[in-house]
């Protein structure tokens, strides 16, 4: 019987531990994944932490100082949620129509580093970074992804 | 005509995996009346040769996508969006299962192919179980093939056939992937056979015997998901150019989860086959195993998870997630019912710190594991439920969650054979005391000696020290015994040992590689080191004890792509290690793929990827990455699927058959550690290197063509100029008026020049010589003996070296008048 209990006990050690790193990593080192109109209609605290927001890449914006290097662009807001973009007929449509979109939401992003290839009109942009007190989004990383080129994705990895 | 074909094999199979499956049900219900039972026999064999027709059918649509695809038959819509006419054979093989349509009927033939072989050759004590896993074995191919026939279909044609295909995505033209996508899929497929067994156990209630029978399958799954995973993380390495090799992505989560399960499985069967339990267990891993290979499929298609990685949204979706539905509520319900027969027979007889209570633990661990890498997979959906905000969990999350429980679990892996069985176990335990107390403080000292000083990693080092130390105290006892017994030579004791006791020993082999694995892990995570730079050529900059220095830019229009690579020479202090050529493809289409270059070493790999150029190539941007430990994580992979092959590896009468399969086995090993660490990966070596301002210029001795020889040391005390040329090269006859001129000014003020031609023939020397006008004495470099000593990349290279011998400039391509002036006037006062 006691060597039951111990089996017990350690089992809700294990579960226990698991639950609290999941609740503790979510607090400090998630990150708020949004729409381009959620961040701006975030608050100031909620602008600390690192977020994640995917949006549509406006081309005539893209800006490129080869020598720093930095690249700024600004993209606009698209649905995040996958049957809201079927619904309007695919990524590919949704995309297109943001950048057409006059008065669709927008923010500027700032990324400090080497121009990514796929960086182009209507590519999907899903950046990580930090809001800054200018109202732009500066990014540590920024993932690309153009549904028009190849019909399908990469299977496994791809990073910028 | 050959997409017809493809289209109505399809429609035969699926046709006939359903027939299977209702000939399998009705052989059963025959068998129950004693009557009917040569009419049972006939249904079941029946079933059974349908089960091998489906093989055989799926086989051939297969091979009919793979000739569409040689002979480019661009009419059929999927061969048009992932080949073209240019690209190379093996490439057009892996362009089968390039995009989803292709890979799931690669995945419909492997589940065939498994049935087949699962249900033809199981052996006499799963023999009962057949009749039931063929009915479930062929409704999940049946799935397979229908979502492939009716929404994801290959052979689909163009009404307007275009003249040649949009070709492969660059980033999958990489040898790796001919092997990566089939082995994942080994892995998952593998999966549907013990489950499909699993169910025939739980309805005919016979729970004992399963795992016996479904041991060599979940083993091929484990192993085929294991090398699938090891295979995406060195393409990821090699290819994508971004300096690690797993990103938590849910893509590669999706391979993991079962992963997870999988393993836990193989523990918990063998304490079953132990008669210590873990039933329930053992059908839940089962149960989720293949759950997870459902839902891995349904998020990475169905666009539910956020991933740039993932296929594009498509509409298999809601078929999976009621294929997961349909199979998790099946299952459960089904074991349920069977909770009677399932409940442990023998009760717990050893505390926590037992054998017993290191399995639990095991299993225990790798259930959390699994759920919290799907609790971090689905987080932005978890979150919005409860707190109405979307977070992402990124790979801090999901390192800061698993760490911990990775830790453990290599404690665990150094405790279990301590802990061995009864009462002999303390004994051994004050025996092995030191060995364990050994690895656990040498490990993190000779770490922390070497630079790694963080306090959590010295842990982790302690803890693989450990583990390391009481899984190899395994092989030397075994080693030991046996000679105690045998009188063998240590070397043959211990390869009978792996001969005869192969699951015992493979198993720890796995360990050791997942030690090994550990140590490279702790390196790279918690050592990241990574910067940019941009460097003028020529430039030189240190970086984390490495001197580099840019030499060139250069460009070639290769095939369907315009390479610009960079010539980076690689130095510690003064010694010259390599050079390394980091390239950047830029494909037609503006897709651009990185190929890093990379110096391997034991201690660290230094990664370099060229991001980035100026229009004229005079500078160049940089991303320097320093991978700690990163050759053991390859290592311990390395070792990791040698001890699963050895566990795998059935016990073979003939002598023959093993010699062979050992030989094939240690020759995939010997291929892919040369693949790692022979093949040069973007690095390369120009003789000794090219000496660096400040250095003694590399003494030699020249025959010069207007006969008499000249070695640099004659030169002390004057300047020399040092040009290395070839009349065939174009730039280098450009420069030749320019060094004319400049020698004319300075021949009289105590400078020497002194030309040196590279890989030419004397008489066109000559020639070039007489239409220059040059007047300085010239020999020929035979056998690039002296361009080796100066490490030459490319031809005109001048170096300027100073009265004492040391080199005081060099000069990386056509040198101007002006330039050479300035530096000669600097070294002349």
């Amino acid at each position: 019987m006691q060597n039951k209990t111990s089996f017990i006990v350690a089992g809700l050690l294990v579960v226990g531990a698991m639950i609290y790193l999941i609740v503790s990593s979510t607090g400090s080192t998630a990150q708020y994944f949004l729409t381009v109109e959620e961040i701006l209609a975030m608050d100031d605290e909620a602008m600390q932490r690192n977020i994640t927001v995917s949006g549509a890449v406006l081309g005539e914006t893209i800006v490129y100082d080869a020598l720093a290097p930095r690249v700024t662009f600004t993209i606009l807001n698209v649905p995040a949620d996958p049957q809201e973009v079927e619904r309007r007929g695919g990524l590919a449509r949704v995309l297109h129509d943001a950048v057409q979109d006059p008065i669709g939401a927008r923010l500027e992003v700032v990324y400090n580093g080497v121009k990514p290839d796929l960086l182009q009109n209507e590519a999907q942009a899903i950046v990580r970074g930090k809001m800054a007190m200018d109202g732009r989004l500066y990014a540590d990383e920024v993932l690309l992804k153009c549904p028009s080129r190849y019909e399908e994705e990469i299977p496994t990895q791809v990073d910028d | 005509m050959v997409g017809e074909i493809g289209t109505l094999l399809l429609g035969i199979s699926l046709a006939i995996s359903l027939y299977a499956a209702y000939a399998a049900w009705r052989g059963i219900q025959l068998s129950a009346v004693p009557a009917s039972s040569a009419r049972s026999r006939t249904w079941l064999q029946s079933a059974q040769n349908a089960v091998y027709m489906q093989a055989a059918l799926l086989g051939a649509a297969l091979l009919i996508l793979l000739v569409a695809f040689l002979s480019d038959h661009f009419e059929i819509s999927y061969v048009a969006q992932h080949s073209s006419m240019v690209i190379p054979v093996y490439l057009k093989i892996s362009a089968v299962w390039a995009g989803q349509e292709g890979s799931l009927l690669l995945w419909c033939f492997l589940q065939a192919l498994f049935a087949a072989l699962a249900t033809g050759c199981a052996s006499e004590r799963a023999r009962s179980l057949v009749p039931w896993t063929t009915v479930f074995l062929s409704l999940i191919t049946a799935f397979f093939v229908a979502v492939t026939l009716f929404l994801s279909h290959p052979f689909t044609l163009l009404s307007q056939p275009p003249l040649d295909g949009r070709g492969l995505n660059p980033l999958l033209r990489h040898p790796g992937m001919i092997f990566h996508p089939p082995a994942l899929y080994v892995g998952y497929v593998g999966l549907a056979i013990p489950f499909a067994f699993a169910m025939a156990a739980l309805i005919t209630r016979r729970i004992e015997g399963w795992t016996a029978a479904i041991r060599t399958w979940t083993l091929i799954a484990w192993l085929g998901l294991g090398l699938g995973l090891l295979l995406g993380m060195r393409w990821a390495y090699d290819v994508l150019g971004w300096g690690g090799y797993w990103g938590w992505d849910p893509v590669e989560n999706a391979g993991l989860l079962p992963w997870f399960t999988t393993t836990a499985l193989l523990h918990g069967a063998v304490m079953q086959e132990e008669k210590r339990g873990f039933h329930v267990w053992n059908m839940l891993m089962v149960i989720f195993s293949f759950a997870l290979v459902l839902f891995g499929t349904f998020a990475t298609r169905s666009g539910m998870i956020q991933s740039v990685h993932a296929y594009t949204v498509s509409n298999l979706g809601g078929y999976f997630l009621t294929a997961i539905v349909v199979t998790l509520g099946g299952s459960l319900a089904l074991l349920y019912a069977r909770r009677a027969a399932l409940k442990d027979s023998s009760p717990i007889v050893e505390g926590l710190l037992s054998r017993d209570g290191m399995f639990f633990l095991t299993l225990a661990l790798f259930t959390t594991l699994t759920v919290s890498v799907l609790v971090g997979s689905l987080l932005p959906t978890l979150t919005e439920v409860f707190s109405g905000q979307r977070f992402e969990a990124g790979p801090a999350w999901f390192d800061r969650v698993t760490g911990p429980q990775f830790a453990v679990l290599i404690l665990i892996i150094g405790l279990c054979p301590l802990l061995g069985r009864g009462v002999a176990a303390l004994q051994r335990l004050r025996r092995l005391r030191w060995v364990v107390i050994g690895g656990a403080m040498t490990v993190p000292v000779a770490a922390g000696l070497t630079g790694f000083t963080d306090v959590f990693s010295l842990i982790g080092f302690a803890i693989s020290g450990f583990a390391g130390a009481a899984t190899l105290a395994e092989f030397v006892e075994g080693v030991m015994t046996r000679r105690k017994r045998t009188d063998e030579a240590p070397l043959n004791a211990l390869w009978q040992l792996l001969r005869l006791q192969r699951r015992k020993y493979g198993g720890y082999l796995v360990h050791l590689g997942v030690i090994l694995m550990a140590l490279g892990i702790i390196g790279t995570r918690m050592y990241p080191f990574e910067m940019q730079i941009t460097l003028n050529a020529g430039q030189s900059t240190a970086v984390k004890g490495y001197t580099l220095i840019f030499e060139e830019l250069k460009t070639a229009f290769i095939a369907d792509y315009n390479a610009t690579w960079a010539n980076v020479s690689v130095y510690r202090g003064d010694t010259y290690l390599t050079t390394l050529q980091p390239q950047l493809n830029r494909y037609t289409g503006d897709q651009t793929v990185t190929m890093p270059a990379l110096l391997p070493g034991l201690h660290e790999d230094l990664y370099l990827i060229l991001s980035g150029w100026t229009g004229d190539g005079t500078s160049a941007t940089f991303k320097v990455i320093v991978n700690m430990l990163v050759n053991f994580l390859w290592l311990g992979g390395l070792i990791f699927l040698a001890g699963g092959g050895l566990a795998l590896w059935p016990r073979m009468e003939h002598r023959t058959w093993n010699v062979v399969a050992f030989s094939v086995g240690l020759a995939l090993l010997f291929g892919a550690g040369w693949a790692m660490w022979g093949m040069p990966h973007g690095s390369v070596d120009y003789g000794d290197g090219r000496p660096l301002v400040g250095q003694e210029a590399p003494d030699f001795r020249l025959s010069l063509l207007d006969g008499g020889t000249t070695s640099l040391k004659d030169l002390r005390g004057q300047i020399a100029v040092v040009n290395f040329w070839a009349s065939w090269c174009p730039s280098c006859v450009e420069e030749m008026p320019a060094l004319q001129d400049v020698w004319e000014m300075y021949e009289d003020k105590g400078v020497t020049f002194l030309g040196i031609t590279y890989q030419d023939d004397v008489s066109t020397v000559r020639s070039a010589l007489t239409q220059y006008g040059t007047t300085y004495p010239v020999g020929l470099d035979t056998g690039d003996r002296i361009t080796d000593r100066y490490g030459i990349t490319g031809i005109p290279e001048t170096f300027i070296v100073d009265a004492d011998g040391r080199v005081a400039h060099v000069h990386v391509g056509p040198i101007a008048a002006e330039a050479l002036v300035t530096q000669l006037e600097a070294l002349l006062k």
